[in-house]
Order: structure tokens, then C-alpha cells, then sequence
């Protein structure tokens, strides 16, 4: 039974393309469920497909002492969504690095909710968006800390930069806590690049495009440091990064 | 606070200018037969308010049109609330002024309250009054009293700057034509649920217009504003800034407004022109309800600036404690180019109490700025939300924005939440927001404790200092009295 | 090499220069010293053409072309090269791949072939090391977390790297520490005294010119020169003050 199709009143649903969404909800509805045992380790690296409308739906639980490493790169050319639902038991990590890249009328977002249902879990949510033409790019994640998961560690750093007039950044970290000895912090910007880092650059022989570029490429690459491989979702990064400066 | 001695002296004094004020100001008032409307909303209710108010037809037009939108609206529901629907059959909408019990002396009255009264450092004489002690003072609506100055001469001053400060009843007879040209253009009828229901039957209000190039020579306020009448309830709030003036206008009381009626939906529009400017500031400590959260009271309130000339400004700072249920997002339209929105507030919520409150800031001209300081206490049992929208048109250019959230919970029972929207349409604009969510460490209270102060004011002192950089932005009398208000609240939150 | 003729220039709508000539020679080592505000980092941003600098008036040739004429990289690939007098940060960019792309790109526009990666981690490690500036500071993002004397070495490690035929070095010297001083001005004397090649030293004080001896010493006042000499204009200065040595 597919899940009842979505409707704008939804929160989670408020800056999506549902009608590029209609024709593909059936065949791509389905959450899919991951689970990071007790003392486990795992780490995913989240390409995009060359498809016009792709949605990953995830929910991942982690265990006591679990640790979970997710690294995408949401660059559909008209819809991409990427879901995810996290619930930390007590000493849990969880790490999620991630970009929106689009150009034309795309649409791609990053929805998140993590739950830290045990105490002295760890939650690190770093999201980079670049946008040029009319195309939208945004984070939607809220952190929950419940009533009794003290000692929760929750960050979330969530920037873009806007190329176009009429492209559009939206951005909604949001927290509820219930637990009194937390540290939850969040950050969002949206600017645009810096002038001096561009003369700088430009200075030292870099013409404004590839000034630009270099300048773009440094906001986004800096989010697959820590992958173990980061050949393929490097290039990928890189290649989108083209289309859009 | 001064000598108990100097403050008879000076309240008598009041009192007596008050007094006179008094009887012309309810003169009207007297002549009312019915003590209510009929329970019920209907259009024959809205004919009824107009009527005892000697409105001319065009604002009886005015809120037929708004009653009859509002009848096709839906109630919203998408804040944190827990809030039990409401019957809107079964309430009064007009209630004719209310002689609050007549009580014989001091002793009657409720120990509670005067303890308040006495931590708050409010003198006996005020005491009574605020109490509906018989043989107290009547006092007037919009009357000011800061510690020095007297009604009449208040008066005086006003008038000679040129400066219109009425009840709106009054405005809407003297100064129809202002009130007709920017009453609703802030806050049109149809904005919200409670806006319109509010253009149907709004009760009374403050009326405020500054002439161009003047600088309101005092602060405007209804500090001890004291409802012999029960007008709190639909309160509408109109204040006009001409080109290049400014006005501070306080609202607001520190004494707890204990109030049966359960619904308040009040409307203040704000229209900045060009370079004027308008500081609202808000203290308002409502009847919390009971330790249980029974008999709190309903407040939703839609407060909206316009800042319709370039380089207008407007700054709304609050201070909220109490109330069962508080939904309000005083909120900024930053239209002309180079305006200035700014959001300054200091939630705090104990026992059962639930606050969701924050801004909207909406820039449409171009270099136009926005700042939001909030800092949400949560203490008891209690939630405390914020919730805010930046928002950047396309065509606004150099936008710049800065927004703080700081949440302190004292306790492990309470909730602190966050919910900041932000969408950016322009390429040029610079927008930051942060949040941080904190308690009170272990270490700073050991510290101010061994410095001699005990639990809770050690936890009051360092509250104070959490909301500093809010409570700065309050005129001084305000700020003292914020700062004492914030301590009070804290009763029983910590241990 | 480099002339400057009658140059005006405005900051933000402010005239800063007044009608600057100057003259330096290829071979030579010239110094612009002056007080703070007379505009001499407005000189070297108008020479490297930063944006918001705006030449109102005169001309700058450099090796006989029109400087003012030509865009940032543009006068980077002809051999101007700017030390930064405060050097921005690139957060995500190490440095190895922002002066390879930097310089691959002066050199494409030369008719030069790129240099490899191989070829280029090569020429940047022994460059760094002449500079005892740590290989590994060269992995790391562009001037991120690096001090203020750090900042202003890896300056002098690019231009090893660019190798320019005329640098301007807007207060190099500031920051520095008496060891980092003598690195900098042996890599000064090392890269850049040259027949074919020229320096202008913008500073305000005169220490950097005990390990760099300039051939001339101009006062830059009032937004222009208002005086020159030899090496000794400097002690000069440094004895007496600007305002002194005006007169």
C-alpha cells in the first residue's frame, strides 16, 4: 500500500514540486529502513542518478553506541528529495554531510528529522546549497531531543549561496527539546561570495569564471573530508558545480 | 522606588488630575442601560457595539464587512498549542463597564495578589486602587503615570507638539478621516482568524498619530492602565508615525491582569513613513492560571509594522510572562527602501503555561535591515516556542539580517523549541541566524549562592542576565520593572 | 618598467591619490614609505586593480602596456603579482590546488604549457622549504587557521611559485617576528633581484629595508610623492617622522 500522496499543508512538504512528484509517487513511495546495531559502524555515500525527479526516503535507527556517516549530493535536473528519518539510542552518532546543487527551474531539498530518544548522543548535520536560475534548494530538519536524553551533542551548519536573482534558498532548522543539560546549537546563513576572496583569487591569475568556480567548489568540498572514498562523490560534486557556474 | 511618603503624596496628586480626566472620559459610559450584548456573536451583536459606541456609519460598514468574512474563515491550528477549541456562541463580546467587588479594605483581598503587588514595589494607595478597593481612585483609560509627571500637564504637552493620543473610540469621532485612511492597511480584515474577528467587535484601543518632524516629547504609555471597564478583551491599537518623527509607545502592566474573560484577540497596526521612527514596547505579565494551568487566560494578538517610507524603522521589544496560552508574532513589512525591522524579546513560561510567540520579518525594498534577539525561558512544566520567518523578495537588494535564539531551560520537566524559517529570494542578501539552547550551570549558582544570595535569586539574577541584552532595549522604568517581573515568575521553578 | 604617470584615484567616492608619478626601472628595488592614510594600499589595490578602486585619471604602463587597461588575471599572467598586505582566507581550497589552478592559468594564457600535478607539488615543496614554511601548511585550506606571520610567509611562498617579472608588497613586513623578517627579505632578495626584474616595497616602517636595501626611497603623502632619494631617506624618515621629512 503506497503511502497517501502528500499535500502542501504538510510541513515537510511545503517547499516541494508535487506536481513532478504525481507521476513517480507510486514507484518511489516506499520508505526504505536501515538499522546500526549496538557498537556499529556505518557509512553510505549517497550519489545522484541521472534521473529528472529522484527521492530517497530513509529511516535509520541506531543503537546504543551506534555510529552512522552519510555523505549526498542531491542534484536532480527537476526534483530531488532526500528524506531521512534518524532516532539515536543512548551514545549514538550521527553525521550527515550534504549539498543541493541546482540550476534551471529545479527543485531539491534535504528533510530531516533526528530523534535523540538516549542520553550523550551526538548529531552533526552540514548542509551547503548552490543555486543559479530560478532553481530552489532547501533544508528542512528538525532535531528532537526527548525528556530525559540529557547530555545530547546536536549541531546542525546550514549555508547556501545564491548566483540568480530568482533562485531561491529556504532554509528551517528547527529544535524541540525536552532535556535540560543539552548542547544544541544551530547555524544558517545565505550569502553570496565574498568580493575579496574573488580578487584574491583573481589576483594570482584566476579569471572571474574560474574564480567563481574555485570559490564555489571550496563552499561544497569541504563536506567530503571525512568520507573513507570520496573519489566518485568528488567528481560528481564537481561536475555539477560546472553546470551551475 | 522611592518613600512611601513622597508616593502618597504624588499618587494623591494623580489621582485627583486623574479623577478629573475620569469624569469626562466615562461620561458617556454612564448612560448605558444594558449591562450586556446578548451571549453570542451574531450581526445584531456587532450593530449593538457600534451603537453604544456612537460609531458613524462608515465604521459600523467597516466591521459588518469584517463580521460577515470572518463567518467564512477557517480557526488555525498549526501552532505547539494544546489549546481546547472554543465555542465563540458561548461569550460575551460586549460587556458594559464592570464595577470590580467592592471590597472594604486591604485584608479582602486576595493575599496572592498583594504579595505581588508588594514585591513589585507598588505603593499602598496604588495597592487599593488596583485592587477595587472602595473609596479608591477611579482612574482613567490611557491616563500615564511615571513617578514624577501628572495627567494634565501630560496632556498639555502633547498638544502642543501637535500629538493625537486617544482612545480609539474617541479617535474614530474627533479624527475620523485618520482613522478611516490607515485603520486595516496594516492588518487588513481578512489577514487572519482572530485579526477579523477582531475588526468585527473590537472593544477599544489606543490611537496614536505623530505630525511629521516631531518627536513625541515623552513616552507614550498605558503602564498602570486599569480596566475598571473590561475593554481588554478586543483590543485594537492604531499608531500613525508621519514623515520624520519618532514615538516610543510602552503597553503593557506589571500587575497581574487577573481577567475571567477567555478569549483576547487584539489587532496593532504600525504605520512608519518615511525616516520615522516607532519603538514599541511590550510588558505584559498575564494571569498565569493556577500551579495546574486551570484559569489562565487565551491571548492572540497580531502586532504588524509597516515600514512604508524609506528608512523608517520600527523596533518591537516584549517581555512575556504567563498566560495560559499566548499566540502573537508582532512582525515587520520592510517596504521602503533602507527600513529597519527589529524584534527584541524575553519569553518566559513556568508551571503548565505555554508561549509560542516570534516574528516575521518581510523584506521587500532593497538595503533594508532586520535584527531578532529572542531568549525563551522555559521553567515548570512549561513549552516555550519561537517561531519566525525571514523572508527576502526577489527585488530586495543588500538585505541584511541577523537573527539570535537563545533558549535556558531551568529543569528537566520544561520545553524549549525553535522553529525559524528563513527563504532568500535575492542573491545579494546576507542573512545569519543562530541558536544555542542552554541551562543554568551548576557553577554559576554556586557562585551567586555563595555570594550570599539564595536559590532563587541566584537563578532570578542570572535569568536577568540572560535577557540583559533584551531588557536593555526597554526604557529604564520598564526595564526595573521587567527585571523584578522576571523573578516573580521564576517562583517556584526551582528546588 | 613600471611607470606611473599623474595617477588619481578614489575609494568609495574619496579621492586618495592625487597626481602620483613614479618610475621604477627594471634591475631596481624601489620603497613607497609614508603615514598611515596616505594611500599607499590603495596604491597596490589600484595596481592589481582591485574592484571599488577606481583610477580617475593619469596611466600606469607596465612593461610598455597599458595596465589600468587590463582585468586582475590578466595582469597576474603578465607578471604583476600583489603581496596582500592582509591575506584572505579560502575556506575548502588547499592551497596546493588554488596556486596550481592559479598558476596553470597564468601559464595558459602565455602560450605555456601546465605544469602536472607532480611537477607542481615539486616546485611548491622547495619553494615552502626556502621559506621554512612547513610542507604540510600547504595542504591545508588557503590561509585558514594561519597566523599573522604565517599569512605573510605563505604570501612569499606564491610568489617563489609565480615567479613574477614585478611584485608590489603592500607591508609585508607588518607581523613579523625578527626570524620570519629575515626569511622574508631573503626570499625577497632571493626571487626578485633581478636585471629584468623589479620590486616596489610599500611600508610603513623601515626594518624590512635592513635585509631588502632598496635603490630609491619615495615619501608618499597627501596622495602623492612628495619626495625621493637614496637608502638613507629611510633612517631618514625613521629618525625624524614623516611629518619632519617633509618639510
Amino acid at each position: 500500500m503506497t503511502a497517501p500522496f502528500p499535500t502542501r499543508r504538510q510541513e515537510e512538504w511545503r517547499y516541494a514540486d508535487l506536481d513532478a512528484l504525481k507521476p513517480v509517487w507510486e514507484q518511489l513511495a516506499e520508505p526504505v529502513t536501515m538499522t546500526v546495531g549496538a557498537g556499529e559502524e556505518l557509512e553510505e555515500i549517497w550519489l545522484p542518478s541521472s534521473d529528472e525527479v529522484q527521492l530517497r526516503r530513509i529511516r535509520l535507527a541506531l543503537g546504543e553506541g551506534a555510529e552512522a556517516r552519510i555523505f549526498a549530493l542531491n542534484t536532480a535536473p527537476v526534483y530531488g528529495r532526500i528524506e531521512l528519518e534518524v532516532s539515536l539510542a543512548q551514545e549514538a552518532n550521527f553525521e550527515l554531510f550534504c549539498a543541493n546543487i541546482g540550476t534551471g527551474l529545479s527543485t531539491n531539498e534535504i528533510v530531516t528529522t533526528v530523534k535523540h530518544a538516549g542520553g550523550r548522543g551526538r548529531s552533526r548535520q552540514i548542509v551547503r546549497s548552490v543555486l543559479n536560475g530560478k532553481a530552489t534548494g532547501s533544508y528542512l530538519g528538525k532535531v528532537e531531543v526527548a525528556r530525559g536524553a540529557q547530555q545530547t551533542d546536536a549541531e546542525q551548519s546550514v549555508k547556501a549561496m545564491l548566483l540568480d536573482r530568482g533562485a531561491t534558498a529556504n532554509c528551517k532548522p528547527e529544535l524541540e527539546i525536552f532535556a535540560d543539560d543539552v548542547k544544541c546549537a544551530h547555524g544558517a546563513t545565505v550569502g553570496e561570495l565574498d568580493p575579496m576572496q574573488l580578487f584574491y583569487a583573481e589576483s594570482r591569475g584566476l579569471d572571474p569564471a574560474s574564480a567563481r568556480a574555485l570559490l564555489l567548489e571550496g563552499f561544497v568540498m569541504g563536506l567530503w573530508d571525512n568520507a573513507s572514498d570520496p573519489g566518485a562523490i568528488c567528481t560528481a560534486a564537481r561536475d555539477a558545480l560546472r553546470r551551475v557556474v | 522606588m522611592t518613600d512611601r511618603a513622597t508616593d502618597t503624596v504624588r499618587n494623591r496628586e494623580a489621582h485627583e488630575a486623574a479623577e478629573k480626566l475620569a469624569d469626562y472620559e466615562w461620561g458617556f459610559v454612564s448612560n448605558v442601560e444594558q449591562e450586556f450584548a446578548p451571549k453570542g456573536l451574531s450581526e445584531d451583536t456587532v450593530r449593538f457595539i457600534s451603537a453604544k459606541k456612537n460609531e458613524p456609519e462608515w465604521m459600523l460598514d467597516w466591521r459588518l464587512k469584517a463580521y460577515r468574512a470572518w463567518l467564512e474563515m477557517d480557526e488555525v491550528s498549526w501552532a505547539k498549542l494544546d489549546i481546547p477549541p472554543i465555542d465563540y456562541q458561548d461569550a460575551y463580546y460586549y460587556a458594559a463597564p464592570k464595577q470590580k467587588p467592592k471590597l472594604g479594605s486591604l485584608d479582602e483581598v486576595d493575599p496572592e495578589i498583594l504579595r505581588v503587588y508588594e514585591k513589585l514595589g507598588i505603593p499602598i494607595e496604588e495597592q487599593k486602587v488596583l485592587a477595587g478597593v472602595e473609596g479608591a481612585r477611579k482612574v482613567a483609560v490611557d491616563a500615564v503615570f511615571d513617578s514624577v509627571s501628572v495627567a494634565t500637564t501630560f496632556r498639555e504637552e502633547l498638544k502642543k507638539a501637535g500629538v493625537i493620543f486617544l482612545s480609539i473610540s474617541e479617535a474614530i469621532r474627533e479624527y475620523p478621516e485618520l482613522v478611516q485612511k490607515y485603520l486595516g492597511s496594516v492588518v487588513p480584515q481578512r489577514d487572519n482568524y482572530f485579526a477579523c474577528l477582531n475588526s468585527a467587535v473590537f472593544s477599544d484601543g489606543t490611537f496614536v498619530y505623530v505630525p511629521e518632524g516631531v518627536r513625541c516629547p515623552m513616552e507614550l504609555s498605558t503602564y498602570f492602565r486599569i480596566n475598571a471597564e473590561n475593554t481588554g478583551q478586543f483590543e485594537r491599537t492604531l499608531i500613525v508615525a508621519d514623515k520624520d518623527s519618532y514615538v516610543s509607545y510602552l503597553e503593557g502592566c506589571t500587575a497581574p491582569m487577573r481577567d475571567e474573560n477567555q478569549l483576547h484577540a487584539a489587532v496593532v497596526e504600525i504605520f512608519a513613513h518615511e525616516d520615522a521612527e516607532v519603538k514599541y514596547s511590550t510588558v505584559q505579565n498575564w494571569y498565569p492560571g493556577d500551579a495546574e494551568g486551570k484559569g489562565g487566560i487565551f491571548n492572540f494578538v497580531t502586532k504588524r509594522a509597516l515600514c512604508s517610507g524609506d528608512r523608517s524603522k520600527v523596533s518591537w521589544t516584549q517581555v512575556e510572562t504567563g498566560s495560559a496560552i499566548t499566540w502573537k508574532y508582532p512582525s515587520c513589512i520592510l517596504k521602503g527602501d533602507g527600513s529597519v525591522g527589529e524584534f527584541y524579546s524575553v519569553a518566559l513560561t513556568n508551571n503548565r503555561q505555554q508561549a509560542d510567540t516570534g516574528t516575521k520579518m518581510i523584506h521587500i525594498g532593497a538595503n533594508t535591515r532586520s535584527t531578532i534577539v529572542s531568549k525563551g525561558i522555559s521553567a515548570g512544566r512549561s513549552n516555550n516556542t519561537y517561531r519566525g520567518l525571514v523572508r527576502v523578495l526577489p527585488r530586495a537588494e543588500n538585505v541584511r539580517n541577523f537573527t539570535q535564539c537563545d533558549s535556558l531551560l531551568l529543569g528537566s520537566d520544561c520545553g524549549a523549541h525553535t522553529v525559524p524559517y528563513i527563504e532568500v529570494k535575492n542573491p545579494t542578501a546576507q542573512i545569519e541566524h543562530e541558536a544555542t539552547t542552554s541551562k543554568i550551570s551548576e557553577d554559576q549558582l554556586f557562585y551567586a549562592m555563595s555570594r550570599g544570595l539564595d536559590q532563587e535569586a541566584a537563578v532570578a539574577l542570572i535569568v536577568n542576565g540572560f535577557a540583559r541584552e533584551v531588557l536593555k532595549q526597554l526604557p529604564m522604568e520598564f526595564a526595573v520593572e521587567a527585571q523584578k517581573l522576571l523573578g516573580i515568575s521564576l517562583e517556584g521553578s526551582v528546588g | 618598467m613600471l611607470e606611473i604617470t599623474d595617477l588619481h584615484a578614489t575609494v568609495a567616492g574619496k579621492a586618495i591619490l592625487n597626481g602620483l608619478t613614479l618610475s621604477v626601472p627594471a634591475g631596481e628595488i624601489h620603497a613607497i614609505m609614508g603615514p598611515n592614510g596616505a594611500g599607499k594600499s590603495t596604491l597596490g589595490y589600484v595596481l592589481a586593480g582591485r574592484p571599488g578602486y577606481e583610477a580617475t585619471g593619469g596611466a600606469v604602463t607596465f612593461d610598455g602596456q597599458d595596465l589600468l587597461g587590463m582585468e586582475p588575471h590578466e595582469r597576474a599572467a603578465a607578471g604583476l603579482f600583489l603581496g596582500f598586505q592582509y591575506p584572505v582566507e579560502i575556506p575548502g581550497i588547499s592551497y596546493l590546488q588554488f596556486l596550481r589552478e592559479s598558476l596553470n592559468s597564468q601559464r595558459r594564457s602565455r602560450g605555456e604549457p601546465d605544469l602536472s600535478g607532480g611537477e607542481f607539488i615539486k616546485l611548491a615543496r622547495s619553494q615552502a622549504a626556502l621559506l621554512g614554511m612547513h610542507a604540510e601548511m600547504l595542504k591545508r585550506p588557503v590561509n585558514v587557521g594561519f597566523s599573522g606571520g604565517e599569512k605573510k610567509r605563505a604570501e612569499m611562498v606564491q610568489m617563489g611559485i609565480m615567479n613574477p617579472k614585478f611584485a608590489v608588497l603592500d607591508e609585508t613586513d607588518s607581523g613579523l617576528d625578527i626570524d620570519a623578517l629575515r626569511a622574508v627579505g631573503a626570499g625577497i632578495n632571493r626571487i626578485m633581484r633581478a636585471p629584468e626584474k623589479g620590486v616596489l616595497l610599500i611600508t610603513h616602517y623601515q626594518r624590512l629595508l635592513d635585509y631588502v636595501e632598496p635603490d630609491r626611497v619615495h615619501v608618499l603623502r597627501n596622495g602623492r610623492i612628495e619626495r625621493s632619494g637614496g637608502p638613507e631617506l629611510a633612517h631618514e624618515l625613521e629618525r625624524e617622522g614623516y611629518t619632519e621629512a617633509a618639510a
